[in-house]
């Protein structure tokens, strides 16, 4: 019995290992008898193919397993892009300097405020002992005020130093790397404040934010410029053709940036009262809020992160297909969205993790390059897609019994029964839940 | 419950090895001479299905070759991913027909480098290095339809009157292209007014229909519309037919399709059409000679062709419409 308990809880696992394994049976030989899909080249290919929808997933499964969804991320993805290729080409002041220069001036003077403040706010709690409740634990407008709006001005001169030389020529690679995820980060910010301060659905405040970034990204890149072509060593700075190599001739660098996010972020998500604070408010938003937690802050983080990781995205998407353009994320969401949900993430919030979204994403770029390699029709595959979407949700959240009974088919009210009894404990995610599970 | 899942994971196993089965069977039918890759940018627009249908149509006449052709869904990343998926098939010669130059450009070197000789087929990479590029001429389009239409509008020297002009996507060379070559003959003639300023229809015939209609508003005389292809034209067509003015608006669009354009003509939809021929089966036929040995050109530009009422009728019936 604790084997096929243990069987189920790592069934994505064995998911995983399964369509590896079809990939590696199935796979079609190549004239000098190698297995096509095992080859390091192909196994590469998935890997830096799936690396930019994986990011964006990183940090939408944050945004849903607090309750939220982000589906701004493709059209952030895309002003990130085209203010990268345009920094990266063209010299002078471009619509890609006035946007992104001030944007990361912005961030640095927040971040900057932000953090001092955060640490001078700790700092003073752990001195107050545990017993003091957060409310009690005030800083004086030295340290409240004061010293978090120097650090942040300052960080904000540091930035605009570092910048303001490079706007002339043209930009280099750390360059872009700092302003595309600041741009990403703020509008993140942004599509957060709304929904917190609004109170609005994120559905809704995303979904708009989707068009107006769309929109401009289009005012952005200028109406005769629809593509924005990066040439490294010709018209952009030969060092960024690192972004689309292989570091030490191992791993490509696009999927090196994804599996660092998925360790860090998984990390913060498991291991820091931040995290917990995610999945508290996922499990019940007014019960998180009631045991003190800054609910807000906490959402408008996940949604900047979400914004932060999309704009990594784009320079790695500048850098691999050798352009900046306003449709450069179209219809990601939608891909990060099922590979999320693949993973094990629920769509209500509260439960999920970030391996079960690296599993997710895995298993989406080996089922399409298995498909491809055996060359199906490309509109079968949609439809393939689809149905294992659907398929793999239904195992996920162990309601494919559920479907049986009500399709009164064999198997279905045994089936029906057993996940009624057994299905609340098994919700309980593995990871540390505070504030109330899902009822 | 035990047996449940006993039937559970007997069921998975069986569906692993049935997928197994059937993917492993179809691995290894290949027999033909030569496996040539096709990427193409996507299926779902009229241009791009005839295209198919050419390239096929010219595989079936050469047995010893396995035609594989991928669908990049109109994206750049799809396209990427096909064609670096062609690439570990091994083929033996690779036609690849781009969304955009920047974006295919580095993965045609990939197959460049990895000794695949590469057909580039309507839109360029930047790089030199493919073996050919098959594809037709737009600028030269767009002088043929330029001359056209100055000739409709009262011939060279005298020709005058309103002309609208409808975009293809601003961002796409085609569009330019088949601007400038029209702007080189009709700019000619002082008579010619243009009036609207760059608009875009993207190639669809519901904003081109949508563009006209407010043109139409604005403006009490129109004398010529020309579409940067045909169901652009045709979208024009409609909106000036539902305000009673098609009679007074002469169009011409651009492509040619056997199925769209000539037809429009050959109704009196459209005044006149120029083909824009799918490299298709001509990028297919010298990928062959050069795979048989034989030298090709780096370039092969596809000609045109002007079709109006007269000659319409007889292009459908070769076409077996």
């Amino acid at each position: 019995m604790t084997a096929l308990k243990l069987l189920s809880r790592t069934k994505l696992y064995w998911g995983l290992i399964a369509i590896f394994l079809i990939g590696v049976l199935g796979s079609p030989v190549s004239s000098k008898g190698n297995n096509i899909f095992l080859s390091y080249g192909n196994l590469l290919d998935v890997l830096r193919q799936v690396s930019t929808t994986g990011l964006i997933a990183t940090g939408m499964t944050a945004v849903i397993i607090t309750g939220g969804i982000d589906l701004s991320v493709g059209s952030l993805m895309a002003i990130c892009s085209v203010v990268c290729a345009m920094l990266l080409t063209v010299p002078g002041v471009t619509p890609g300097v006035v946007l992104g220069v001030p944007t990361v001036a912005l961030v640095a003077l927040c971040l900057g405020f932000v953090v001092t403040r955060f640490i001078f706010l700790n700092l003073e709690k752990s001195r107050a002992g545990p017993d003091a409740a957060a409310r009690d634990v005030r800083l004086d407008n030295i340290r409240g005020l004061v010293t978090p709006a120097i650090v942040g001005v300052v960080l904000c001169c540091l930035s605009l130093w570092y910048l303001l030389p490079q706007i002339e020529p043209k930009f280099g690679v750390l360059g872009v790397l700092l302003v595309a995820p600041c741009v990403g980060l703020l509008f993140g910010a942004i599509n957060g404040f709304i929904i917190v301060a609004g109170r609005l659905q994120p559905f809704i405040v995303t979904l708009a934010m989707m068009v107006t970034a769309l929109g401009i990204a289009r005012l952005t890149a200028g109406q005769n410029n629809a593509v924005l072509p990066v040439y490294t060593g010709s018209n952009a700075t030969a060092d960024f053709e690192l972004l689309r190599s292989l570091v030490f001739g191992v791993i490509p660098m696009p999927g090196l940036f994804f599996l660092g996010a998925i360790l860090i972020y998984g990390a913060v998500l498991r291991f820091t009262p931040f995290g917990r604070y995610v999945y508290a408010i996922g499990g019940n938003e007014e019960a998180a809020r009631l045991s003190g937690i800054a609910a807000g802050r906490v959402k408008i983080a996940t949604y900047a992160v979400s914004g932060l990781l999309a704009g990594i995205a784009a320079v790695l998407y500048v850098a691999q297909y050798r352009q900046g353009k306003p449709d450069a994320g179209a219809g990601l969401e939608l891909d990060a969205i099922a590979a999320v949900v693949i993973g094990g993430t629920s769509l209500m919030g509260g439960r999920g993790s970030l391996i079960g979204t690296f599993c997710g994403v895995l298993i989406f770029g080996l089922l399409s390059n298995i498909l491809q390699l055996h060359n199906i029709n490309s509109n079968l595959q949609l439809v393939l897609k689809g149905m294992i979407i659907i398929g793999t949700v239904l195992v996920q959240e162990r309601n494919a019994g559920d479907l049986l009974a009500y399709l009164r088919l064999p198997g279905g009210q045994a089936a029906r029964k057993e996940t009624a009894a057994s299905k609340r404990p098994s919700q309980e995610t593995p990871s540390l839940n505070l504030g109330g599970n899902k009822k | 419950m035990k047996r449940r899942d006993m039937l559970k994971l007997a069921a998975v196993g069986a569906a692993l090895l049935t997928t197994t089965a059937l993917l492993t069977s179809g691995a290894y039918a290949q027999t033909k001479k030569w496996k040539i890759g096709f990427s193409q940018v996507t299926t779902i627009e009229p241009w791009r299905a005839q295209f198919n249908k050419d390239i096929i149509a010219e595989a079936a006449k050469h047995p010893e070759v396995e035609l594989i052709i991928t669908d990049g869904e109109d994206k750049t990343e799809k396209q990427v991913a096909d064609v670096e998926n062609l690439i570990r098939q091994e083929v033996d010669a690779l036609l690849v027909s781009p969304k955009e130059s920047a974006g295919l450009t580095g993965v045609v070197q990939q197959a460049i480098d990895a000794k695949i000789p590469v057909f580039v087929l309507d839109r360029n990479v930047d790089t030199k290095d493919y073996t050919q590029f098959v594809g037709g001429d737009n600028k030269l389009i767009g002088r043929a339809a330029g001359e056209y239409a100055v000739e409709l509008l009262g011939g060279k020297g005298k020709a005058a009157g309103n002309v609208v002009e409808i975009w293809g996507g601003m961002g796409t060379q085609p569009a330019h292209d088949r601007h400038d070559g029209f702007h080189e003959f009709t700019d000619k003639e002082s008579g010619i007014k243009y009036l609207l300023d760059q608009q875009s229809g993207d190639w669809k015939q519901d904003q081109a229909y949508n563009l006209m209609a407010n043109a139409l508003k604005t403006n009490e005389k129109i004398d010529l519309v020309y579409g940067h292809n045909d169901p652009m034209a045709y979208g024009a067509y409609l909106a000036a037919k539902d305000v009673g003015r098609e009679k007074d608006i002469k169009f011409i669009g651009i492509d040619g399709l056997p199925n769209e354009g000539v037809q429009m003509v050959n109704k009196g939809e459209l005044t006149a059409t120029f083909t824009y021929v799918t490299p298709g089966a001509e990028g297919l036929r010298q990928a062959i000679k050069f795979l048989n040995g034989e030298k090709v050109e780096k370039t092969i530009t596809l000609p045109t062709e002007k079709i109006t009422k007269e000659n319409a009728a007889k292009v459908l019936k070769d076409n077996g419409l």
